[in-house]
């Protein structure tokens, strides 16, 4: 009797401290990521999220998911816009690119960060989902050095970072396609599905190509990009300033009017220059130009037509 | 000799237990990554980890975590390629198991995949994955962005000569 009693006290305990443990090693796992400052934000939510494996927010989007939302999105520019030919130079815009990336909070996505130039005059660059990064020849031809390169490029690392473009998909779209998806494993999608999942895939690309190609991202973006440029970009060595120097020049072009995604809407040149300035004013150390960097950016720059 | 109490076995068998469990262990999340011989991109790679391949953590080092992977060998990760790995409570109560269950590894190929983005393709004839594709060829060696990094004075280069 007593050693029943026994065993049934012990097997009580045992089944609460699995549960407590279960519970405390999960926190444990989001611990961690708390503890290393260098964490985005969504992603934070999202491992405290997935101990409840429901997902309702673009926070929830895996990174599978968001690889192919992101090249479904470049795809959509890429039928706009002509590539600027030129292997050097879009090596050139990579290798700045990747140092810029690696300085970021987010270096590592599903299938890593790529640059691609543009043939376009327009004064533009555009981040898809991931890590797909566009600069047009008109924004490449207006830039001075490569710390005004490696400021406008962390600009876009900070939208791919903080996960601007998912944010742009519309929460019902995102709940449809989770209910849809449900929890199961599936080895293929039958073809009722199928259909209705790409219905959706085509509304959250279009969600995001408006926001993106058409209007622009929404002000508190920008202004959240322009910070982490210049905490990117100087973490990375470069000279935050030169972002100003580019905003700058822009607010002075007449065709301002004229151009995309960077100044088509608000906030303009002259806001984002002050917000800029206060961030500036706030790092411990702002990094210098070096010369090296300018000769071999002229060089990279020399053939642009 | 006294034979070991209820109790004691107990006890011996929940140490254990407890050791297996408290042990964190993480999944990547990306599509491969690289096993670090030190906790910087440019440092040789070690092995290559697949998506969903699970890795025990031995310590932080900022957003580096050193891990030990499941072929035994240790090095360093970024901690953007990697997730903490879920623990399904039934499965644990049941059986005594640690198995993975939940997220990255049961929604890998789900949601908006390969098969979504070819019935994607097959409606939109006119858009094309061709240059998609040829970018995501675009390559940057960890010797040469070191030596970028290097001759540019940036990032642990900054302010050499």
């Amino acid at each position: 009797m007593r050693n029943k009693k026994t065993m049934a006290v012990l097997t009580c305990c045992l089944f609460l401290t699995l549960m407590i443990i279960s519970c405390s090693v999960m926190e444990e796992g989001a611990g961690i990521f708390d503890k290393v400052s260098k964490l985005v934000k969504s992603d934070k939510e999202t491992v405290t999220k997935t101990t409840k494996a429901v997902r309702s927010s673009f926070g929830d989007i895996s990174e599978e998911e968001e690889y192919y939302i992101g090249r479904a999105v470049s795809a959509l520019i890429l039928s706009r816009y002509s590539v600027y030919n030129d292997e050097a130079l879009n090596q050139y815009v990579n290798k700045v690119g990747k140092a810029v990336v690696f300085h970021s909070d987010r270096p590592e996505t599903y299938a890593g960060y790529h640059f691609l130039i543009l043939d376009t005059e327009e004064v533009n660059a555009l981040s898809a989902p991931s890590g797909f990064i566009f600069i047009s020849k008109g924004l490449l031809k207006r830039c001075q050095d490569e710390d005004m390169l490696g400021c406008i490029l962390a600009h876009e690392v900070g939208h791919v970072q903080e996960k601007h473009g998912l944010q742009a998909i519309k929460n019902s779209r995102l709940i449809d396609a989770f209910t849809l998806i449900g929890q199961k494993a599936v080895q293929k999608y039958g073809p009722e599905k199928l259909n209705k999942l790409t219905d959706i895939f085509e509304g959250a690309l279009s969600d995001i190509a408006e926001k993106l190609i058409e209007r622009g991202y929404d002000r508190k973006y920008e202004y959240e990009a322009d910070r982490l440029s210049i905490k990117i970009a100087s973490q990375t060595g470069y000279d935050p300033n030169r972002l100003m120097g580019f905003l700058e020049t822009m607010k002075q072009e007449s065709s301002q009017k004229d151009a995309k995604g960077w100044f088509k809407t608000h906030p303009s040149a002259a806001d984002r220059i002050e917000g800029a300035q206060k961030e500036i004013s706030s790092l411990t150390y702002i990094p210098e130009k070096v010369p090296v960097r300018s000769m071999r950016f002229n060089k990279a720059v020399q053939g642009l037509k | 000799m006294k034979k070991p109490s209820v109790l004691t076995v107990f006890l011996v068998l929940f140490f254990l237990l407890v050791t297996l469990l408290i042990a964190k262990s993480f999944v990547v999340k990306i599509k491969i990554t690289h096993l670090r011989e030190a906790p910087q991109f440019y440092a040789q790679s070690l092995a290559v980890l697949k998506n969903g391949e699970g890795v025990e953590q031995l310590e932080v080092q900022g957003s580096w975590i050193k891990v030990k992977s499941s072929q035994g060998l240790t090095g360093w990760v970024h901690i953007s390629a990697v997730k903490p790995k879920q623990f399904a409570l039934v499965q644990v109560a049941d059986s005594l198991k640690t198995e993975t269950s939940a997220d990255e590894v049961a929604l890998a190929g789900k949601g908006f995949n390969k098969q979504v983005e070819g019935k994607y393709k097959a409606r939109n004839p006119n858009i094309s994955f061709v240059m998609v594709d040829k970018m995501l060829e675009i390559e940057i060696s960890s010797s040469e962005i070191k030596s970028f990094l290097k001759s540019g004075r940036l990032g642990e280069f900054r302010g050499k000569e």
